[in-house]
């Protein structure tokens, strides 16, 4: 028996060297199964807790009628744009802190005192001053990516050790090199690190913020959804951002951790 | 290669544990010729790495001058090719591209550099490590490339940091006879830390003895080159002259 099932784990282990999105499905498939039976079974009244196929239908009318493809972008432009604007905020910022003593003592305080108001705390006065739409919801988004990435840009230029800045500089760089050569790659483990939380963080944050002043996107999805009693699309929803944050970590974040960090064996695998 | 000189150079700090002035180095003077090989030993806390810190320029003396050239230091620079006891190879640079860094930062072209820094990498008989990131080299490997990257820059003085103390015992006599068949054909004016006195007299032409952040004393190594361990491990001069070198250190 016990042979059996190690013959069949390294046969799943090869099939899944071979073909990586295999090994991305086969953890869901126990748990579709489970909520399948429950739902079959029903344990639960339809209306409180719908079946997986009940929610593909729902996939199936909302994407024929384009209100799901229409929301979806609305959502992901959103982030696209908050986060751009983070990251080319955070990154420069968290250079001249890591860089600069004095810069760091200077903005250090008021770095400690703003990342401590949360995302959504700032809702209430940016409705007022902004209004229910894309202003409101980017500045927000900017808000929560950018404090991981300035925190983990400032540690990613701390750890760089000093003799990597002593061996530059001994072989001819300028200050400016420096910046491109050292600096940069040196904390790029770190900024990687820092836009993964930025991301993830303003992911949330945007959900949150639809649900609250949205019009559109999956946020708002999910609370019209509530509005109306359709529990359906509220698991829909939820589905939706799970597989999309997965797309995004497994297709953008981590094949760039592979090619920088992890290959200069400054990130254990 | 160009010549250096110390006169009467020091370096007192103000030490935050001890809440005191602490003097690492004291009124030293030293002449080193171009294209000779220093070694400098002296027991732990002597001021040899102080020393080379303050010739490399990456931090200020308190007194006296260092010249290269007949021009005083003031800072970090090409002319002084730097090699760290732990390397400090750019992790996110292959090998090849370590060793091209210097000219790369001189403005050398693309294929001109690369040029470069393939024939220091066959000097060292590091080719096939070319295209290879330093995490995936050995110690010893890795060695070789920061040795290698300092002097594909063409360096005025040569500066190393005790740069084979972390790697094991055979591969260090292997390095260190390396070193003195590359210095034969490029002949830099080398310093060259250590606390390993065998080694300072296998690789120098003159020993200098450290104590207490001043020259104790001078010696000169007359032995022929090219040096191997399996002729000076039976040469007479090489253990009358390490014998005296260790004396001397310990003694200080």
């Amino acid at each position: 028996m016990s042979t059996l099932l190690l013959k069949t784990w390294s046969h799943y282990l090869r099939l899944t060297t071979q073909w990586p999105s295999i090994g991305t499905i086969v953890p869901f498939i126990p748990l579709i199964v489970a909520w399948w039976i429950v739902t079959a079974l029903q344990v639960f009244p339809p209306a409180f807790l719908p079946g997986p196929a009940d929610v593909v239908r729902s996939f199936g009318t909302l994407v024929y009628t384009g209100v799901l493809p229409e929301y979806l972008q609305d959502s992901v432009v959103r982030l696209i744009v908050g986060s751009f604007w983070g990251i080319m905020l955070g990154i420069p910022l968290g250079l001249l802190v890591g860089l600069s003593q004095r810069v760091h003592k200077a903005l250090w305080p008021l770095l400690m005192f703003f990342q401590a108001i949360g995302d959504i705390a700032w809702l209430p006065i940016l409705v007022i001053w902004f209004g229910y739409g894309l202003v409101t919801m980017t500045v927000v988004i900017v808000y929560t990516v950018i404090f991981p990435v300035i925190l983990n840009t400032v540690l990613g230029v701390r750890s760089i050790p000093i003799n990597m800045h002593r061996a530059a500089l001994s072989l001819g760089a300028s200050r400016t090199r420096m910046l491109w050569e050292v600096v940069l790659p040196g904390a790029l483990p770190n900024i990687m690190t820092g836009l993964r939380n930025g991301l993830g963080y303003g992911w949330r944050a945007l959900i949150a913020t639809e649900i609250i002043v949205g019009t559109s996107g999956i946020g708002f999805l999910m609370f019209d959804a509530r509005r109306a009693g359709s529990v359906v699309e509220i698991l829909l929803g939820m589905i939706i951002l799970g597989t999309l944050w997965y797309i995004v970590d497994s297709w953008i974040l981590a094949p760039i951790e592979r090619a920088t960090g992890q290959r200069w064996g400054l990130v254990t695998k | 290669m160009k010549s250096l000189t110390i006169r009467n150079l020091s370096k007192t700090y103000f030490d935050v544990h001890a809440g005191a002035n602490v003097t690492a180095v004291r009124d030293l003077s030293l002449e080193v010729p171009a294209g000779e090989f220093v070694s400098i030993v002296g027991p732990s806390g002597c001021g040899k790495t102080t020393l080379l810190n303050m010739i490399a320029g990456f931090i200020p003396h308190t007194g006296g001058e260092i010249l290269v050239g007949g021009r005083p230091v003031k800072g970090p620079g090409p002319d002084r090719g730097v090699v760290f006891q732990s390397w400090a190879l750019f992790p996110w640079r292959t090998v090849l591209d370590n060793v091209a860094f210097g000219p790369k930062m001189r403005g050398v072209g693309r294929a001109e550099r690369e040029k470069i820094a393939h024939d220091y990498l066959a000097l060292a008989k590091l080719s096939e490590a070319a295209g290879r990131y330093p995490n995936e080299l050995s110690g010893g490997m890795q060695q070789r490339v920061g040795v290698v990257r300092a002097l594909a820059n063409e360096p005025d003085v040569l500066l190393m940091d005790e740069p084979f103390a972390s790697v094991d015992a055979q591969t260090r006599m292997t390095l260190q006879e390396e070193l003195t068949r590359i210095w034969e054909q490029k002949r830099p004016t080398v310093i060259f830390i250590t606390h390993d006195v065998a080694e300072a007299v296998f690789l120098g032409n003159r020993v200098v003895a450290l104590s207490k952040g001043r020259v104790l004393e001078e010696i000169t190594v007359d032995l022929p080159r090219p040096r191997v361990w399996d002729d000076l491990n039976k040469d007479d001069r090489f253990k009358a002259l390490t014998a005296r070198v260790l004396q001397l250190v310990r003694s200080a």
